[in-house]
């Protein structure tokens, strides 16, 4: 009975602390989804593939979106001729690169900072490797999904589209509505993308607003939910499993980056709340395994495999998973190792 | 649902039909502001999270009333005109059906509503493996101020000393007065108890026990565990588990009621 009400309070004691920061994550992304224009935004990215890869990785800081989120808009940055560096660098990183996930980090992890920012560097580090292995690749499309490849129309030249060669929006096929002088809304694009050109076209503010609530409502009944789940779960093995089984699964070097990795793939915890969850682990496991936990949940889990599946084919997201899997296990380890 | 107002009998048959998705989603908005409204008037709320962090909690609650009021604002204006109310999807997919993620959040928040959290008592604190040690990962401030008697000083503010500087017998004599529940630790003798707390730094899901063994006066009966005690007396050191320890001696114990804040931070 004792260790069924501790589950229960620690369970709402997770949801009470995660609520907040997933609040703001949906306000946020919901705001900028709304005022953010990807199509200028595309036009200052360097063309250097190494610099691309970072700035893409960096953009999650204009999108503070958590891992569902950021499907939608690497899916917009690539339809709208964006180097694959970029699309790979901000869907593996802007989960966690982002003012939301940093604060509700720091907020978890205060006492231990390392843990805050190596977050961060790892997270960089890891998805600028990815975005440099995919970019080797000059022709993407054998990656995406055929419905994909053809929203982005004819096939690309060898060399990534520079950003700025717009092509003229009156030479594309489809449905549009012409609105001022050289700007046309088309009517048969998926309706985030309508959304991002309507409010270029600024709609009247109440719209606008109102178009915020529904965007945040809808996020919210679908993170919160997984919110809850990942909670109970949380809350399940702290209760649950024998103490002494954690301990010797949490201190061992490899085990516990293995369990913790399994564990964020599994629970696919939504970014700006998984540093609560990896904090209730934090006395039994080495700070190895929680960074791990951190920095690859956001990228690849359970959840984001259907969402994924709406961009690439299975082979890339297989790839995507062993390269990050790689990646963050070998970082993990030689902080293990050579830290603490 | 679309808004194409394509006839006129159609937009009268959605004149008469209510919009149920978006009133549930408004109930499901109203009810976690509310379980986190009732949270924070019972005190509960410092139960479950760190005080630092409690305005975020408040913020969250006004959030959700507020986002459920607009709800139903704009569910009673498009009712009354007659226009469909629109959702957009967006390109979000959703890896749980609609149904299902509304009917789990209500249900919590519903939860929430009648479950009252308990702290965490004894059974856990030796569980989580209570001891005077900060581990490695503990809040391990690198100043603290300690309030210039040592009988103001909390239970972890003897244990943070003690992380300090360990050796036990540099407080003898030192008066101590100190409030906890009481956990008994398999093995000790029958006259020690341990005297502990639960210290957060974050929310409950980080909490973990400290504590300082109490020897008691002979003859005393040993109080159960979980009762809430005030304990004054002078450190000693003992040997318990074949270590010295740091241990409050010739007590006298008072029973408390549990306290409305019963961590420390």
């Amino acid at each position: 009975m004792t260790q069924l009400n501790n589950g229960i309070t620690l369970f709402f004691s997770l949801l009470v602390e995660a609520m907040p920061f997933l609040l703001l994550g949906v306000m946020f992304s919901s705001v900028l989804l709304l005022f953010v224009d990807e199509q200028k935004l595309l036009a200052v990215i360097p063309k250097n593939v190494v610099l691309a890869a970072l700035a893409g990785s960096l953009i999650g800081f204009l999108f503070p979106v958590c891992e569902c989120g950021n499907i939608p808009v690497a899916r917009r940055l690539l339809t709208k001729g964006a180097p694959t560096a970029v699309a790979i660098g901000f869907l593996l990183a802007a989960p966690t690169v982002n003012p939301v996930v940093f604060w509700a980090t720091w907020i978890a992890f205060r006492d231990q900072p390392e843990i805050v920012f190596l977050r961060v560097g790892f997270t960089l580090i890891v998805a600028v490797t990815i975005a440099l292995i995919f970019s080797a690749q000059t022709d993407v499309r054998p990656f995406l999904q055929d419905s994909l490849t053809r929203i982005m129309g004819e096939p690309e030249p060898a060399t990534p589209v520079p950003a700025e060669v717009e092509i003229s929006p009156l030479l594309k096929s489809g449905t549009f509505l012409m609105q001022s002088p050289g700007q046309v809304l088309q009517l048969d694009a998926p309706p985030a993308q309508v959304l991002a050109q309507v409010a270029v076209a600024a709609p009247p503010m109440a719209t606008r607003l109102r178009m915020m609530v529904d965007n945040m409502v809808l996020e919210l009944r679908e993170l919160g939910a997984v919110l809850v789940i990942g909670s109970a779960i949380a809350a399940f093995v702290q209760v649950a499993v024998p103490r002494e089984v954690i301990l010797s699964l949490g201190q061992g070097p490899v085990t516990s980056i293995v369990a913790m990795m399994a564990l964020a793939w599994v629970v696919s915890i939504c970014s700006t709340v998984d540093s609560f969850f990896a904090l209730s682990f934090a006395s039994t496991f080495t700070s190895g395994s929680l960074l791990a936990f951190l920095v690859f949940g956001p990228m690849i889990d359970l959840k984001n495999i259907s969402l994924l599946l709406t961009v690439f084919k299975g082979r890339a997201i297989l790839y995507l998973f062993v390269l990050a899997a790689q990646l963050v296990f070998l970082l993990a380890l030689v902080m293990n190792l050579y830290t603490s | 649902m679309t808004s194409t107002p394509s006839s006129n009998g159609l937009r009268a048959a959605r004149r008469r039909s209510l919009p149920w998705q978006a009133l549930v989603d408004a109930a499901m908005l109203l009810l976690w502001g509310l379980m986190l409204l009732r949270f924070t008037v019972t005190g509960k709320l410092y139960l479950l999270l760190h005080p630092d962090y409690m305005w975020l909690a408040h913020l969250a609650m006004v959030l959700l009333l507020a986002m459920g009021v607009s709800r139903l604002v704009q569910v009673w204006l498009s009712y009354r005109q007659g226009t469909g109310q629109t959702i957009r999807s967006q390109e979000h997919t959703a890896l749980l059906p609609r149904q299902f993620s509304v009917a789990l959040l209500i249900a919590i928040a519903v939860f929430g509503l009648v479950y009252t959290p308990r702290p965490f008592a004894s059974e856990t604190a030796f569980q989580r493996g209570i001891t005077d040690v900060l581990g490695q990962t503990r809040s391990r401030p690198q100043r603290f101020s300690l309030g210039g008697e040592s009988e103001e000083r909390t239970i972890v503010d003897w244990v943070r000393t003690l992380n300090v500087y360990p050796e036990p017998d540099a407080y003898a004599g030192q008066v101590a007065q100190v409030s906890g529940f009481v956990t008994h630790i398999p093995g000790w003798p029958d006259e020690f108890v341990m005297i502990s707390r639960f210290v957060l730094t974050c929310c409950a899901a980080d909490a973990y026990p400290v504590g300082l063994p109490v020897e008691l006066p002979p003859g005393t009966a040993r109080p159960a565990p979980d009762t809430w005690l005030e304990v004054k007396g002078k450190m000693q050191t003992s040997t318990l588990d074949g270590k010295r320890q740091l241990t409050i001696g010739d007590p006298t114990l008072t029973e408390i009621p549990e306290p409305r804040t019963p961590y420390e931070y």
